[in-house]
């Protein structure tokens, strides 16, 4: 076995471990989403089944099982999510390299503006939008969700994508203008490539955001617009197996960027930076 | 021909002008230091000439044209900063390939050039590294080929040792000024360190809070520094203050307050005329005991005198005043003993006050 492989498989391993302390605890879900008859005081549950999981993901109907097919929630789900996090990153992207860079006026003030809807409560934020969001036939579209999405989204954009671009020195900026890049070209040859990672973990942290957001959702886009966590949501508490599911299906992307974000994190994007 | 002219060139920060109405040619082919203290507003200068920075006030000309205004990338500068500045990102052939690339250079010759260029810096086969597998030395010399890869009109270095070791940093200055004149091409360098500048430069301009205090050779900068500023910065001086007393055919004598009467070459002094005196440690004369011939020669008290290995660094005391002087390596005389010594009249620097 060559170096190559016995690393891999130590990455693997570690990999595993790290899943297993982050999701370790969550794997009661597991379990709930498979239990057919779970009744106290059984440490596991007398019967198992896929019956929950069939019926959520439409490969089965039976009225006996108190679930529905989740795949119109995914969709949307999907949909405002991809959606939200592209017009929250070309909002950010510019937006945070401007306020990195330029001196912006009150630039203070607009960082702060942008912590708003999370420096508060979120419910009396969204009740007072409602009546705007109706007036603007808003309420209950999945246009209006969007827009809520974004408000909430925009803070980790704009915070992350800022810091990203501020922890590039601005010499490698002025080296490139010294060889004959123009602003436009630096910015795409060695702005762009040197953020990259902070700007990944900006994208993640939107689209988890946008991905999981409840309150705005629910206030906006009920009773039209049904998203994943409002299906989670209305099912808690007394149908633990279908929420299971639900909450289970939700975690996947994040184990995908988890995946994603090793296999971009290379150490030539990290080292030198600070030099 | 002037490659670099800067006409009345001010730039302000709030109340602060950190350019002050600067005029300055650099020549073809030559190397000029910007020399100061940090805040003299020599890397203001510079990155106005690179067009990092557009000036408030004054014109800067490269060769027949004016790039006040123009931007960076249009102004055909190579530029080396202080933290290398080397894009993390690329390889080393990329961070010189980078901007021949920019220029649509044919590939073949983009690999022969930065090939010449690393043989010239002396890090051949060193293409395929990243920066950070580099020594800080070897990352500066990659920054310097960076800029010269291009031929650039001019080139621009902004404290390019200063990251450096001692010793590394004593090495470079030979290399740079060595490549500089196997080029050919016009620099201006930016120092706050006066041993680099006196080794490296065609020209010297020591600039004092965003002034041009003097322009000149290193040795005209050294041996006839215009004023006490420029004394007190570029190598070690002891200062005395003295009135002109008497003039004569071909000397004048001036006297201390303290009463010490000192006789030096004419020149232009006037009697009543104030002038300060500037000593430098090499032109302090220690003698074997009481002189024969009684000019200039005192007798003075040693203040403390400290071992440096080839010579003894000692401070003297005449009269109210302090004069520093290096001993030749020997015995390392004590506090308070008494030595003669003379202060040749020739050597002596005046600077009218």
């Amino acid at each position: 076995m060559g170096i190559k492989w016995r690393r891999a498989l130590l990455e693997g391993l570690l990999l595993c471990f790290i899943f297993f302390v982050i999701f370790g605890p969550i794997s009661s879900l597991v379990i709930w989403s498979i239990a057919i008859r779970w009744y106290w005081p059984h440490v596991l549950p007398q019967e198992i089944g896929l019956a929950y999981w069939k019926q959520a993901l439409g490969l089965q109907r039976d009225w006996a099982i108190a679930a529905v097919s989740i795949w119109g929630a995914f969709g949307t789900s999907m949909l405002v999510a991809l959606v939200s996090t592209a017009l929250v990153m070309t909002m950010a992207i510019p937006a945070g390299y401007a306020l990195a860079r330029f001196r912006v006026p009150l630039k203070a003030l607009i960082l702060l503006l942008f912590l708003m809807p999370k420096a508060f409560p979120q419910q009396p934020i969204f009740v007072n939008l409602l009546p705007t969001f109706t007036k603007w036939g808003l309420a209950g579209t999945v246009q209006g969700v969007i827009l809520i999405h974004i408000l909430v989204c925009l803070i980790f954009g704009v915070w992350i994508t800022t810091s990203a671009f501020k922890a590039i020195p601005q010499e490698l900026e002025e080296a490139a203008r010294s060889v004959g890049a123009t602003r436009w070209r630096t910015f795409w040859r060695v702005l762009l490539p040197l953020a990259a990672p902070g700007l990944l973990v900006s994208t993640v942290f939107v689209f988890i955001t946008s991905l999981t957001e409840f309150t705005g959702t629910f206030f906006i886009g009920l009773p039209f617009v049904t998203t994943l966590p409002m299906l989670l949501y209305s099912s808690s508490g007394y149908n633990m197996q279908f929420a299971s599911v639900i909450a289970i299906v939700l975690l996947i992307p994040s184990l995908l960027f988890m995946v994603l974000i090793q296999r971009v994190f290379r150490p030539e994007y990290m080292g030198g930076i600070a030099g | 021909m002037p490659e670099v002219k800067l006409e009345r060139v001010t730039k302000r920060y709030g109340k602060v002008t950190a350019v002050d109405r600067l005029d300055l040619v650099v020549h073809d082919g030559e190397i000029l230091t910007l020399l100061g203290p940090s805040g003299c507003g020599k890397t203001t200068t510079l990155r106005c000439i690179a067009g990092f920075i557009v000036p408030d006030e004054g014109r800067i000309f490269l060769g027949e044209e004016e790039v006040t205004r123009l931007p960076p990338e249009q102004r055909d500068i190579g530029f080396v900063f202080q933290n290398y500045a080397l894009w993390p990102h690329m390889t080393v052939f990329q961070n010189l390939a980078f901007g021949l690339q920019l220029r649509r250079t044919p590939k073949e010759e983009i690999r022969e050039r930065v090939r010449e260029v690393l043989s010239l810096v002396r890090l051949s086969g060193m293409e395929d590294r990243y920066p950070r597998q580099l020594s800080g030395g070897q990352q500066q010399r990659v920054a310097l080929a960076r800029a010269l890869v291009l031929r650039p009109r001019v080139l621009l270095l902004d404290e390019p040792l200063s990251n450096l070791d001692a010793k590394l940093r004593e090495e470079m200055r030979f290399e740079i000024r060595e490549l500089q004149r196997q080029l050919g091409i016009t620099a201006i360098y930016v120092t706050h360190d006066q041993a680099e500048a006196l080794v490296l430069s065609d020209r010297i301009a020591v600039l004092n809070e965003g002034r041009l205090v003097q322009l000149g050779t290193p040795e005209e900068i050294y041996q006839r520094p215009a004023n006490r500023f420029v004394a007190g910065f570029i190598g070690l001086s002891s200062f005395i203050e003295a009135r002109v007393v008497e003039v004569e055919v071909e000397t004048a004598v001036l006297e201390t307050e303290d009463g010490i009467r000192l006789r030096v070459p004419r020149n232009a002094l006037a009697e009543g005329q104030a002038v300060t005196l500037a000593v430098r440690p090499e032109h302090v004369e220690v003698l074997e005991g009481s002189p024969a011939d009684p000019e200039n020669a005192f007798r003075v008290e040693v203040i403390r005198a400290a071992y440096l290995g080839d010579s003894i660094d000692c401070r003297l005391r005449l009269g109210k005043w302090e004069l520093r002087t290096q001993l030749p390596p020997g015995r390392v005389p004590p506090p308070g003993e008494a030595l003669w010594i003379r202060l040749p009249r020739e050597k002596l620097i005046l600077i009218p006050a």
